[in-house]
């Protein structure tokens, strides 16, 4: 049971980001704005930090590619940068110390990274015409916002969970 | 020893560039449908979504529907002012019916542009990066769901369908950006009407483009706009929306009208997927004609 308990929780955020907008009205950071929920990549980050290095650069890998299939239908976008971040994590990890609002602080940066890497991969293959400015407005500060209310709601939860996974790992 | 990992790490990113960019070209593609195991990882994830969302759905239709309940008597005062109009409405839609499939017996013709079989579907899960505007729905090719099939609401036209499975499919709006996404449509005036193409989305106004309209034609703001049929895969006259503003193109050539949809692109449950009544010809049989005149 144990085994199976980090996996179902990803899914669980993996369905909840879409249920999230399912149900949320579109004006919720005020009108033309877009939030965008990033549950997935804030666990794989806390996972990275406080669980195993390791498990959380393939746990990206093996989620980014759900995510592309299921939706965004074009393989290669998330499949890259979940890992990519989960390993940038890792290199800044070993530079800061672990407390609860470091570890929140990177992990909002790395929310910041997903999306502005999403951004340039979708400009280059011509699937936006946003200029970069109207990004920052448009999508990256309700995104943060949006994103560090979760995180203050969950980084607590996602230590205790992800520490004791690491202890059980090295059982 | 360092010196081989920096090297090692560096060939990790490279190799790793070069399979995103050969992932993302794979799926850039002009593909019919999706692979196997893509298709598999979808239903099975739909599985899962379809379990989830039923009973969230419920319970946030119940909050919904105390909102309702708020409205009731104010809109009840209005329908009920609507309602006369309707009878008379209603027997005047039965008549014309009865008149047109006389008409069609007359000439003998049997299939219209306009006849089309509409399918129900939930709507499970939506694209949360909102780059691409997708939806996922409860149904797929065992329902007769195809690529391209259009997609309205009670309101409207909606979008179509991208890719479908065996259990779920894939729709793409019309308020995502996509080359490809073009349709074939008409605006209604009181001499005639005009063609043209909707293509794109304006993400700050709200407004979808029509295209190409003849530089001539009188477009006026809030005439209708409703699929013509004439793409071969949409059946004719699904509403799409209203005129607001109507612009020459850059050129002077064509112009260019703004459309207010007439359905929601976000708040969106329910879905009916329509498939045409009239066979669409193969597209190989096309081309084999054209090879014979030459």
């Amino acid at each position: 049971m144990r085994r199976f308990l980090l996996p179902l929780i990803l899914l669980g955020l993996f369905i909840a980001e879409s249920i999230f907008v399912q149900l949320t009205p579109p004006g919720l950071f005020g009108s033309g704005k877009i939030a965008v929920p990033r549950f997935l990549i804030v666990s794989l980050l806390f996972l990275t930090i406080y669980g195993s290095k390791k498990h959380g650069v393939i746990y990206g890998l093996l989620f980014g590619l759900l995510f592309d299939i299921v939706y965004v239908e074009i393989i290669g976008i998330y499949l890259f940068l979940f890992p990519l971040i989960a390993y940038i994590t890792t290199k800044l990890m070993k530079i800061l110390q672990t407390n609860v609002a470091m570890a929140s602080i990177i992990v909002i940066v790395g929310v910041a990274l997903l999306e502005a890497g999403a951004y340039q991969l979708n400009f280059l293959i011509h699937r936006t015409d946003m200029d970069f400015a109207s990004f920052l407005s448009v999508r990256l500060a309700p995104t943060l916002i949006l994103n560090l209310i979760f995180i203050i709601l969950a980084a607590f939860p996602f230590k205790r969970l992800f520490e004791k996974y690491a202890l059980s790992l090295n059982d | 020893m360092p010196q081989f990992f920096l090297n090692k790490r560096l060939i990790i990113l490279l190799v790793s560039i070069i399979i995103l960019v050969a992932l993302i070209g794979f799926s850039l593609k002009d593909r019919e449908n999706l692979t196997w195991p893509e298709q598999f990882l979808k239903d099975t994830t739909g599985f899962v979504q379809n379990a989830v969302s039923r009973p969230v759905n419920y319970v946030a239709g119940f909050f919904e529907n105390i909102q309702d309940l708020q409205n009731t008597y104010k809109e009840n005062k209005e329908l009920k002012t609507r309602l006369d109009e309707l009878a008379r409405l209603e027997s005047e839609v039965q008549r014309l019916k009865k008149d047109n499939t006389e008409l069609r017996e007359v000439l003998d013709k049997q299939d219209s542009l306009s006849e089309f079989e509409p399918k129900q579907a939930t709507v499970i899960g939506r694209n949360p990066d909102r780059w691409h505007e997708l939806l996922i729905i409860n149904k797929g090719e065992n329902a007769g769901i195809e690529p391209n099939m259009a997609v309205i609401t009670s309101k409207g036209l909606i979008g179509k369908v991208k890719s479908s499975n065996t259990f779920t499919s894939t729709v793409q709006l019309l308020s995502s950006m996509d080359p490809t996404n073009r349709i074939s449509a008409e605006i209604q005036a009181k001499d005639g009407s005009f063609f043209g193409l909707i293509e794109g989305y304006d993400k700050e106004k709200g407004l979808l483009l029509l295209k190409r309209i003849p530089y001539d034609a009188k477009v006026e703001k809030g005439q209708n706009v409703i699929t013509s049929g004439l793409g071969g895969v949409f059946p004719k006259s699904l509403p799409i929306g209203k005129v607001v503003d109507v612009v020459p193109d850059e050129f002077g050539l064509t112009q260019t009208a703004y459309v207010e949809p007439g359905a929601d692109f976000y708040d969106i449950g329910h879905v009916m997927v329509v498939k045409r009544g009239v066979l669409q010809p193969e597209l190989m049989e096309m081309i084999d004609e054209k090879e014979e005149e030459l």
